[in-house]
């Protein structure tokens, strides 16, 4: 009797305290988060480590890639110099290549010392907030977009996460720094348009929001994945008029 | 001798938070419930000791078998949408209230038991004391 209720009530003290820890743990790590975002990081752990492995696997078929693309271009160098300048094109348009030209900045800025009468939240910078001038400057005719340094590319996600909003998986914060290339008079105006998110921002505090002009700006390339896993390009159709 | 088990769940503890890291994914949410379970089984075997029903083989498997068998309801209940660990939790809580309250019932008749028997014997030396002073 004594022995069996010994053996089992030391596993059963050895199951009450992990689950004692893993309780308190949760907590102290969730408590602060929404409601169903706690739920799903309790119930699913964030492996870091196999987009990292996945990252440095492409980097190194990329660079076999170009050694190989490089040889061609030396060995073959009428169509190899033509399909180099594709290349680049398509480059610069996915936004792989670094690019520099005149443009704006935008600082979008949380506002402070927020007074009675604001909403509290709309004195935040919000992921959406930052999609939406995006998006109008895109309208505007910018040719390229950077946000904290993050490009914006084609698979660019703006999304919230706890206190901070991620750009391209990237945490960035308030002050969210928006540089776009493109005619800067042009860009200029479409932002200015009345009814616009500029104006809305600066509704609540005209200090949420800077925007300048300027002559000369330098964007970085993307540098996450753009590696396809389950597509796969098809030849163009040939299309049928109507 | 009824301090072993006492150090052997002092021990349990101090192993488990030995080990210190916090269980990651779905199998900590479910440890909770596996806790329930052996409690549960804890009182029954107490309990049976009591009754003199005590066999150690039923206790041992049971006690296993109840907490894997918590373990798999809240697993499964997550599986398929319906919040089965409910169920244990309202099972294995019940139970224990049971088990507390006959081994509270036990252990007081034990007690009175004792003191009766006492009180007689006591009221039988006196009257085998008074017996044997008078002549």
């Amino acid at each position: 009797m004594v022995w069996a209720m010994s053996g089992m009530l030391l596993v059963l003290g050895f199951l009450g305290s992990l689950a004692w820890m893993t309780q308190k743990a949760r907590v102290d790590r969730t408590s602060r988060l929404d409601p169903d975002q706690a739920g799903r990081i309790s119930f699913g752990t964030i492996d870091t480590m196999e987009s990292l492995l996945r990252a440095q696997q492409e980097v190194q078929s990329l660079r076999a890639q170009l050694a190989k693309l490089q040889t061609s271009v030396a060995e073959n160098s009428g169509q190899g110099q033509l399909l180099n300048q594709s290349l680049k094109e398509a480059q610069r348009f996915a936004g792989l290549t670094p690019v520099e030209g005149p443009g704006i900045v935008i600082t979008l800025r949380d506002v402070q010392n927020p007074t009675a009468d604001m909403m509290i939240e709309a004195t935040i910078i919000h992921d959406v907030d930052v999609l939406r001038v995006v998006n109008e400057l895109w309208n505007s005719g910018a040719e390229a977009i950077s946000i904290n340094g993050q490009r914006v590319v084609a698979t660019t996600g703006f999304r919230c996460v706890g206190p901070v909003m991620r750009v391209n998986d990237v945490p960035i914060a308030s002050p969210v720094i928006i540089k776009a290339l493109g005619d800067t008079d042009t860009l200029l105006g479409g932002m200015n348009l009345p009814g616009g998110i500029i104006s809305e921002l600066k509704e609540t505090s005209p200090k949420m929001v800077t925007l300048e002009g300027a002559k000369k700006l330098e964007l970085p390339s993307y540098s996450g994945s753009t590696k396809a896993s389950v597509s796969k390009s098809t030849p163009p159709k040939t299309q049928e008029t109507p | 001798m009824i301090l072993i088990p006492i150090l052997a769940l002092a021990v349990g503890i101090i192993l488990g938070s030995l080990v210190g890291a916090p269980v990651t994914g779905v199998a900590g949410v479910y440890l909770a419930v596996a806790c329930l379970a052996g409690i549960d089984s804890i009182c029954g075997g107490l309990r049976s000791y009591l009754e003199n029903k005590y066999h150690a083989d039923v206790f041992v498997t049971g006690f296993l078998s109840n907490i894997a068998i918590a373990f798999f309801l809240a697993w499964l209940g997550d599986r398929i949408g319906a919040n089965l660990f409910l169920a244990s939790v309202i099972v294995f809580g019940g139970r224990i209230f049971v088990n507390l309250s006959l081994i509270r019932r036990y252990a007081l008749a034990k007690w009175t038991e004792s003191r009766l028997k006492r009180k007689n014997q006591q009221e039988a030396e006196t009257q085998a004391r008074a017996q044997t002073t008078t002549p």
